[in-house]
């Protein structure tokens, strides 16, 4: 069953959300791209927004690419159609998968688990539909271990939870609790902004 | 080269606006430590208001973070100057401490993500 809340919001968000990443898109695209190289074969995007990160994937990919809010994949569809590949745009909770077992061998996310109410949840259900071997590509802010910015981004959750998404998530920690192994950490902002690579174990 | 322009004036600008206000709300001879507070929090509602209005410029991260050290720190450190009556004479004064306070905090924080960026786990495939 798909989570109304959090669809309704992001609905709601739909309508500035390329607004308030209009400089983190130009600020951070770079790394993005270069974390989009390693993408193979079979590939599932996850929260695909307004599409507005379409522009850093490899050319000539098949992708699918799901989102919980119908508004964000209405914008989504002329990004989709202007990139030089293939994307099927489908409305879809992360926590609720439409796709079998072992269907992916990639799965990209950006800015995804910030705000995914039940994380751990969905990032299994990630992990049951990557074949063996496949990989997560994660472009995602976490909180901060360092102490002040750590205290400060908890302070400005209860707000920005209200909008949009978490500040203060422990993604990395939270990658692990669904089973993957993680491969490669980088950060690019701080300990915020974080590159995350992960792998589901050919054994799993 | 311009976003790196516009974290040092957003720095700048929420420096000012946070001596201001604060300089506007307490008074010398006002207890240190509630004007401290008083500060603190101004600063923090102030550093919300910029950010937001600022971060679709400059970023999201890089707009809110530095701002929030300025408006909780920068608040703090005002308000104990000016109950202290130990800081600037005029208001001129203030902003220009408020303009120096903000960038050398953008400063600090861009300092401290050049040592925290890059790599931090490869285990390789």
């Amino acid at each position: 069953m798909t989570d109304r809340v959090t669809q309704e919001k992001w609905d709601a968000a739909s309508r500035t959300f390329d607004l308030f990443t209009f400089a983190d898109d130009r600020r951070l695209g770079p790394h993005k791209r270069r974390l989009f190289q390693k993408i193979r074969g079979a590939t599932l995007m996850v929260a695909a927004g307004t599409g507005n990160d379409f522009k850093f994937f490899p050319p000539n990919l098949q992708l699918i690419a799901i989102d919980i809010s119908p508004r964000m994949l209405e914008r989504a569809a002329r990004k989709a159609a202007a990139y030089q590949g293939s994307i099927d745009l489908r409305e879809m909770d992360v926590c609720n998968l439409d796709f079998p077992a072992a269907t992916f061998d990639t799965v990209a996310t950006v800015c995804t688990f910030c705000s995914v109410p039940r994380p751990v949840v969905g990032l299994r259900e990630l992990h049951r539909v990557l074949k063996p071997g496949g990989q997560i590509l994660m472009f995602e802010h976490v909180r901060s271990a360092i102490g002040p910015f750590g205290i400060l981004l908890d302070l400005m959750t209860p707000l920005s939870s209200r909008l949009g998404p978490d500040l203060n998530r422990d993604t990395v920690g939270n990658v692990q609790k669904a089973g993957f192994r993680l491969r490669r950490i980088e950060n690019v902002y701080l300990d915020i902004v974080k590159m995350i690579e992960a792998v589901k174990d050919a054994a799993a | 080269m311009l976003f790196t322009i516009g974290d040092y004036l957003a720095g700048s600008i929420l420096g000012i606006v946070t001596a201001l206000v604060v300089r506007a709300i307490t008074w010398p001879g006002m207890d240190m430590v509630i004007a401290m507070l008083v500060g603190m929090a101004a600063g923090m509602v102030l550093h919300l208001v910029v950010g937001l209005v600022l971060s679709p410029c400059l970023g999201m991260f890089e707009t809110m973070m530095p701002a929030s050290l300025i408006g909780m720190y920068g608040g703090m450190f005002f308000g104990m100057r000016d109950s202290m009556a130990a800081g600037s004479a005029t208001h001129a004064a203030a902003a220009g401490v408020g303009a120096i306070f903000g960038v050398v905090v953008v400063l600090g924080v861009k300092v401290y993500d050049a040592i925290l960026r890059g790599t931090v786990l490869d285990v390789g495939e």
